[in-house]
């Protein structure tokens, strides 16, 4: 009696050697290409899925959707702070007439905010070149205070 | 696999080029399958043929989970299983025989495996359609139990014991043959 190898050793040795004909070849290919044709004319005819489905159908496009979302809050949140802090700080630029107001606490912290140490020190320019040329001796007070007047 | 995977990637976009790479690798394999399932080439002609449209119509939307010939593999015996189903009793034809052996062979190495996949398939027709089925996929299409199991919709151990009977039928076959 053969061993369980051999039988399977016995098989797997005559698997059958076939060939396609050339016949089937061109009929299978040929309603293959039709059939995969009219798969795609169908679905670019057909309605075409909403975004929640599309969303829904794939974890990777719900992660992409929730990153999406994300950036466009922040997008939005950056949009909409930037421009009334920029406005914030044109108004208070506007108002300001004096490099005392200039000089302000608000002022100072606003023109931080929107450029940093650099924001700060156009500031201060800008308010001494309102100043004008000032004698090495005089008090801060003196300076803001006259320039009032 | 990664063959496969681009292939199938390709087809999904459209690619008749890939579609048609898919059949040249696979197409004498299934047919081979079928036939041995079937025992009738135009039978198993039709079968090879059903399962390739069907799959160009899933264009866009195929996804493969394990690898493509186990896929086609298991389209295959399925669609067999029905055709078999619908020709039960229905002898093997002539054509069966003739089926065999690879067109590339020499005259002498052609006639040699006619002859000994001729005396397989005469063997494995004796046996029931279902171990048939089990014993062909897992030795001929490398195709493990548990995927066969999965793809038939059986039990593993329903698709052990259907091998073992099929190989133990098989012996006792031979044995018979051997000692006639």
């Amino acid at each position: 009696m053969r061993p369980k190898e051999n039988i399977e050793k016995f098989v797997k040795v005559r698997k059958p050697n076939v060939t396609t004909s050339r016949e089937m070849d061109k009929r299978t290919l040929d309603d293959s290409f039709t059939a995969m044709e009219q798969t795609i004319r169908a679905k670019s005819a057909g309605h075409k899925p909403s975004t929640a489905r599309i969303i829904t159908l794939s974890r990777m496009m719900k992660l992409t959707a929730a990153a999406a979302v994300i950036i466009v809050a922040i997008s939005l949140y950056i949009t909409h702070q930037g421009p009334s802090e920029q406005g914030g700080i044109t108004r208070v630029l506007e108002v300001a007439e004096s490099p005392s107001e200039i000089m302000t606490m608000k002022s100072l912290t606003i023109a931080y905010r929107r450029g940093g140490i650099e924001g700060i020190e156009n500031q201060c320019e800008k308010a001494l070149k309102i100043l004008g040329p000032q004698p090495a001796s005089i008090s801060l007070g003196d300076l803001f205070n006259g320039s009032k007047s | 696999m990664v063959e496969d995977n681009i292939l199938v990637w390709k087809f999904n976009r459209g690619s008749k080029d890939a579609l048609r790479r898919i059949y040249e690798k696979y197409k004498d394999d299934l047919l081979g399958l079928a036939i041995t399932l079937l025992r009738d080439r135009s039978l198993a002609e039709d079968v090879v043929h059903d399962v390739f449209v069907s799959f160009a119509g899933a264009v866009g939307t195929f996804h493969l989970s394990g690898t493509l010939k186990g896929y086609l593999s298991t389209c295959v015996a399925n669609s067999a299983r029905d055709r078999n189903r619908l020709q039960s009793g229905r002898d093997a034809g002539p054509d069966v025989v003739e089926a065999a052996g690879s067109h590339s062979d020499g005259p002498m190495e052609r006639a040699i495996g006619r002859e000994e996949s001729g005396q397989l398939q005469d063997l494995l027709a004796q046996l029931p359609y279902e171990q048939r089925e089990v014993i062909v996929l897992h030795l001929h299409h490398g195709m493990r139990f548990r995927e066969i199991a999965k793809a038939l919709g059986i039990s593993i151990n329903t698709v052990q014991s259907r091998y073992r009977y099929g190989l133990d039928k098989l012996r006792s076959i031979l044995n018979s043959v051997v000692t006639k």
